[in-house]
C-alpha cells in the first residue's frame, strides 16, 4: 500500500511540472478569474443593452425547446434545420440582432447554427450567447 | 490397433493461466494508450479545456483552470506509466480515481439537466452522446479494474502478502 501510495505521488508531482510549465506560457491567454468571452459571443447584459431589437433563437433540441426557453425564442436546432428555418427568417429584421444559444458554454450547436445563419442564410448581427441556456436560467433564479 | 490413452499433463492448468496472463500487457498497453490519446488532445486547448470543466458547475472557474492544464498532463504520464509498465500500480490507481470521478461528476451533471460535454476527447468526442460516453467510460473503468485485479494479485504473490 506504502509503494502504492509513493508511486501515484511520484506521478502527481512529475505531472505538475509540465502543467505549472503550460500555465505560466499561457498565462496571457486565460483569464483565471472568468470565463473569456469570444469574438462572437455577447454576455447576457450585454443583450440587456440591446433592448427590443434581439431576436432570440434556441439551438438545443426540439424537447429542451419545448419545456422552457427564452421567451419569445424560435426553435432552429441542426436535426430540423431546413424545417424550421424559414420561420426564422419570417422573424428576421435588418435591424434586429440574433442572439442563439444552446444548453451550456461548451455546447457547439449554437456556435453552429449561427455559422450557419452567417454563411448559408446570409444573416447579419449573429451572436452566440455566452453561457448559454445555462445562464439565462441563473439570471431569473 | 489398441487405441491408447495418454494422461493430461499435470500442468496444463498453468499453461492455460500463462496464456490467460499474457492478455495484460496488451489491455494495459491499449488502456495506457487511450489516456495519452486523451491527454493529448486536450494539452493544446487548456482554454477549451477549462470551458468543459467548468460546466459540470461543481468547481469555482479558477479550480477549473488549474485542472485544464493539470488533467491532460496526469492522464499522459499516467497513461504512459501503464503503456510502459512503470509505476503501474499508482498509475493504475490513479487513472481508476480520475476515471470514478469522472463517471460520478457526469451522473451528478446529468441529475441536475446540464447537458455537459466532458471534452474527455477533446473535439474528436463533442458529437459522442451521454449514453455513448458513459458506455466508454465505465468500460474504461472495467478495463482498469481488471487491471487492479491482475496485477494486485501479481504484487501480492511476489511479496507474500
Amino acid at each position: 500500500m506504502r509503494d502504492l501510495v509513493r508511486q501515484a505521488g511520484v506521478l502527481l508531482a512529475l505531472a505538475a511540472l509540465p502543467a505549472i510549465a503550460q500555465a505560466v506560457r499561457y498565462h496571457d491567454r486565460v483569464s483565471w478569474r472568468a470565463p473569456a468571452v469570444a469574438k462572437d459571443e455577447v454576455t447576457l447584459e450585454q443583450t440587456r443593452g440591446w433592448g427590443d431589437r434581439v431576436m432570440w433563437v434556441d439551438a438545443r433540441p426540439d424537447e429542451q425547446y419545448a419545456q422552457r426557453h427564452v421567451p419569445n425564442a424560435l426553435s432552429l436546432n441542426e436535426d430540423r434545420w431546413g424545417e424550421l428555418l424559414p420561420q426564422t427568417l419570417e422573424a428576421w429584421a435588418p435591424d434586429k440582432r440574433v442572439i442563439v444559444y444552446c444548453s451550456s458554454q461548451s455546447c457547439a450547436a449554437s456556435h453552429e447554427v449561427a455559422r450557419r445563419l452567417r454563411e448559408e442564410a446570409g444573416l447579419e448581427n449573429v451572436y452566440v450567447l455566452h453561457g448559454g441556456w445555462e445562464t439565462w436560467l441563473e439570471a431569473q433564479r | 490397433m489398441k487405441p491408447t490413452f495418454e494422461p493430461a499433463p499435470q500442468n496444463s492448468v498453468r499453461k492455460v493461466r500463462s496464456a490467460w496472463v499474457d492478455f495484460r500487457p496488451g489491455v494495459a498497453a491499449a488502456v495506457g494508450g487511450i489516456f495519452i490519446y486523451a491527454g493529448i488532445l486536450k494539452v493544446p486547448d487548456p482554454v477549451g479545456f477549462a470551458g468543459d470543466v467548468s460546466n459540470f458547475h461543481l468547481l469555482p472557474w479558477p479550480l477549473g483552470v488549474a485542472l485544464a492544464f493539470y488533467l491532460p498532463w496526469l492522464e499522459i504520464l499516467c497513461g504512459g506509466a501503464l503503456f510502459l509498465g512503470w509505476k503501474r500500480g499508482g498509475a493504475i490507481a490513479l487513472l481508476t480515481a480520475l476515471t470514478a470521478i469522472f463517471i460520478g461528476a457526469t451522473l451528478i451533471a446529468r441529475l441536475r439537466g446540464i447537458n455537459v460535454n466532458c471534452g474527455c476527447f477533446g473535439t474528436a468526442s463533442k458529437d459522442l452522446s451521454f449514453g455513448w460516453h458513459l458506455v466508454l467510460d465505465f468500460a474504461i473503468l472495467a478495463a482498469l479494474l481488471l487491471l487492479w485485479r491482475w496485477y494486485r494479485g501479481d504484487t501480492r504473490r511476489a511479496t507474500g502478502r
